[in-house]
């Protein structure tokens, strides 16, 4: 058995909505299948809020262990400091999370919000959020950039916007199933974000030629005009598809880096920034000299199906 | 006389949502529905590029973000004055309407059925019906609308990439276009749901279920066959109304509507106000009688609310958002009071039937008034005809492929000027209001389906609707108020963009 308690702070539901649309694992096989028991859940929990009270007595009075404890939303700590934009029972939710998490055996953020602040530390961040042990991308949040869940690992984040489903729900079967979580230097976990979006991106045939597009509603590669943010991006979308359908990218929408600390960046949200005709941002790790030489080439051998745009993404 | 004052939480709604109630012997002679989340999307939107709003406010609500997405594509469309083509509002609202379902599903069999399982039901008759299909994780109604409801999203995934929040409207249309695999698949994702809908939601078949006209036609059905009152919707209304949900909350007479949907064969040049599928309209409650809807008479007041006051109600367009928490003080919400030419007025699936003006609901209506039950089965109403509708959206689709998804507007950029997008979500009328000055955003103002229902006294102390709805009513067990569950949650309350927590007097706690 193991404990899960999921709160929500500063968020739209999204992430919770996300997670109901899982299906490998889905929410009832992380019931059934790995003995996952919901102390609570804002949408699932069929128990008085006043359940909630009490489960949240008891893990703080040391009489109920918390394995899991999930937190969906951004860390308000506005205005002047209260946390007092996103309360509970008369006191901030902020400090709420501070005593659990010292309570818990491994704490997950669902969600870019939880992980770095998200959509609500956007400029002006009027409502003063962070991340629970990030501050977009400078580490150290709600909790210390040191501090250690009592089974030593530091926040889990499974970033996105909302985060994926199946890498919510596959996280917490791994936590459960006692299996090794790797995380990378975001702390997300490595299995689920050592793979750029740009991977299985069905438009890479385009992009591989130089054939990119100016307008919407096109087949071709959105990198260089249209704000694709795929290539610099570590999201599974591309690889394991969202309701197992689609992705952003293939559907003809660009990848936003919701995964991102710096998500959503405050500059044109479809415009990809350039010097001169290359973005400014190369896909991860390469060298600008080399991807010129690069784009050049490949432009010169794109066959006419690519170049005519004939192939489908 | 006892006087006492009781606070309710509930969960299993979109966000948190607080009630403190004033209480005389058992009946409630004050409501205040309180919202205390803030998270500022108006000023976040403020200095941004305009099809950023594109991203940015999809992400107000996780259960609706296909809504909120549309409202803002019609928003920037109309600053723009820019046309879409046929196809690309098909697709649009195939996507509109699989959320809606999504929505539809969850609230009634995720979140509102689930009150029938509470223990003060235990010795009635109907209580082991009520465990077997509405149990959470166990009843078969339950589990079988977690399944259905994340099949049906998959539709949005095929053209929008994903759901939630996906940016796949797009000022002149959709990113991709529909072709011969987006339509198989999207049909046989929604034969599987429809064949679900019938066997155990309705017992019956579609297009028997939507000939129903009358009351005496629907209570005559319900009992013909037991398929029908061993159907969820049937048990759903033999509950509700053995436990008297139908003569229970009312609130507000007046309804507004603003039409879903809009409609392919008007498409293809702009238009200022758009002709759509089910109508949109203002149905008077004093007069009966439903009148043209103006999005100009719309205003809102901040008297109760968390905001730099300003006298009377303003217009979107007017609007002011700046908030200014005083938790002591006699305001006490986030949530803003919109109000329709100066009134108090509902908003959600049983106004849009009224005022579309469908048979059945009409037929109810007439009978017994807009009741907590009413406004539940609606919803389930609704889910039947959004079933059928896109299922003639496809068809309408697959006849014309090859036409175009996107026109690409004149100018690159949005001009300057302003701009409003009015949309029906899963829980009734949306509107984005937005200017632009110097190619940014200088004002955004967001209505949401809930500020319309569960809004706070506005100037003149007129209650919200929600509030109305619950003033005057018998609570049996103030410490277990089960009531106001029901008739809450048949508003489908979502209050992300809005509720949470006051503390004075005796905390009470709602079951479930
Ligand atoms: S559209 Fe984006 S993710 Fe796809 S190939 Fe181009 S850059 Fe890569
Ligand atoms: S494609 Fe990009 S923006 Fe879209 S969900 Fe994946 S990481 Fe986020």
């Amino acid at each position: 058995m193991t404990t899960l308690l999921w709160l929500q702070t500063g968020s739209c539901g999204g992430d919770t909505m996300s997670i109901l649309c899982a299906d490998s694992p889905s929410v009832e096989e992380l019931v059934d299948q790995y003995g996952i028991e919901f102390l609570w859940q804002p949408s699932l929990s069929a128990e008085p809020k006043k359940h909630l009270d009490t489960v949240l007595d008891a893990i703080l009075e040391d009489r109920l262990a918390l394995d899991i404890l999930c937190v969906e939303g951004s860390i308000m700590t506005g205005p002047n400091g209260s946390g007092m934009y996103d309360p509970y029972r008369g006191r901030s939710k902020m400090s709420l999370i501070r005593q659990l998490a010292e309570k818990a055996g491994y704490l997950v953020a669902m969600g870019t919000c939880a992980a770095y602040g998200g959509v609500h530390a956007a400029p002006p961040n009027p409502t003063d959020c962070l991340g629970l042990q990030f501050d977009k991308q400078a580490p150290g949040g709600l909790l210390p950039v040191d501090w250690r869940s009592r089974r030593g690992l530091p926040v889990v984040n499974i970033s996105g916007c909302p985060a994926h489903p199946n890498a919510m729900t596959k996280t917490l079967a791994m936590l459960a199933a006692g299996l090794p979580l790797e995380l990378d230097h975001l702390n997300r976990p490595k299995a689920f974000f050592n793979t750029m979006v740009h991977q299985g991106c069905t438009r890479t045939e385009y992009h591989e030629y130089d054939v990119e597009d100016e307008l919407f509603g096109g087949k071709g590669c959105m990198f260089f005009n249209l704000g694709c943010k795929g290539p610099v991006t570590m999201a599974i979308c591309n690889s394991e598809l969202w309701n197992g359908r689609g992705s952003k990218t293939r559907a003809g929408v660009p990848c936003f880096g919701c995964t991102s600390p710096d998500f959503p960046s405050d500059h044109d949200l479809f415009r990809t920034e350039k010097i001169g005709p290359i973005p400014v941002n190369l896909p991860l790790g390469v060298e600008r000299a080399n991807y010129m030489a690069y784009k050049s080439l490949a432009h010169e051998a794109a066959p006419e199906r690519v170049l005519n745009k004939t192939m489908d993404p | 006389m006892s006087r006492r004052t009781i606070q309710i939480e509930m969960n299993r709604v979109e966000g948190d949502l607080d009630f403190q109630l004033e209480m005389e012997d058992n009946i409630v002679v004050d409501a205040r529905c309180i919202g205390t989340l803030y998270r500022g999307f108006e000023q976040i939107m403020l200095g941004r590029k305009p099809t950023d709003a594109l991203v940015i406010t999809p992400r107000i609500c996780g259960i609706c973000g296909t809504a909120q997405l549309n409202a803002a594509v019609l928003a920037l469309e109309h600053a723009g004055r820019i046309a879409v083509p046929p196809n690309a509002v098909r697709i649009r609202n195939l996507c509109l309407m699989a959320e809606t379902v999504q929505s539809d599903l969850r609230q009634s069999f995720l979140f509102f059925t689930a009150d029938f399982c509470h223990p003060k039901y235990l010795s009635r008759p109907f209580y082991d019906k009520a465990l077997a299909a509405f149990q959470p994780f166990k009843g078969s109604v339950h589990r079988g609308a977690l399944e259905n409801s994340r099949h049906i999203v998959e539709i949005v995934a095929l053209f929008g990439g994903q759901w939630p929040h996906s940016s796949y409207m797009l000022p002149g249309g959709v990113t991709t276009p529909a072709n011969s695999r987006h339509i198989i698949d999207s049909l046989s994702i929604l034969n599987k749901l429809t064949r679900w809908f019938e066997q155990t939601v309705i017992g019956t078949d579609l297009d028997v279920w939507l000939d129903l006209q009358s009351a005496e036609q629907f209570f005559a059905w319900l009992t013909e066959k037991p398929a029908h009152d061993e159907s969820a919707t049937g048990l759903l209304t033999q509950i509700s109304r053995e436990i008297g949900l139908q003569y229970l909350g009312f609130g507000t007479p007046h309804m507004l509507s603003y039409g879903a949907y809009d409609d392919p064969r008007y498409a293809g040049t702009f238009t200022q106000h758009k002709q759509r599928l089910f109508k949109a309209g203002f149905l008077n409650g004093e007069t009966g009688i439903v009148e043209a809807f103006d999005q100009a008479k719309i205003t809102e007041h901040v008297r109760y609310a968390w905001f730099q006051p300003y006298p009377g109600g303003l217009h979107p367009f007017q609007g002011q958002t700046v908030p200014d928490y005083q938790p002591h003080s006699d305001r006490y919400t986030w949530c803003k009071a919109p109000r329709y030419q100066d009134k108090v007025v509902q908003t959600g699936p049983l106004a849009d039937a009224l005022i579309d003006g469908e048979p059945l609901i009409r037929s109810l209506y007439q009978a017994e008034g807009g009741n907590a039950w009413l406004r539940q089965f609606a919803r389930l109403r609704r889910t039947a005809k959004l079933l059928r509708t896109m299922r003639d959206t496809l068809h309408e689709l697959s006849a014309d492929l090859d036409e175009p998804h996107m026109l690409p507007p004149a100018t690159k950029d949005i001009p300057d000027g302003e701009g409003f997008g009015l949309v029906t979500a899963a829980r009734g009328g949306l509107g984005h209001w937005l200017q632009i000055a110097d190619g940014a955003i200088s004002r955004y103002q967001v209505v949401t389906p809930t500020a319309w229902n569960a809004s706070p006294k506005d100037s003149a102390g007129r209650h919200g609707h929600w509030e109305s709805s619950l003033i005057g009513m018998r609570v049996d067990d103030p410490d277990d108020p089960v009531e106001i569950g029901h008739i809450i949650r048949s508003h489908d309350p979502c209050l992300v963009c809005t509720v949470h927590i006051l503390d004075s007097g005796k905390r009470l706690t709602l079951w479930p």
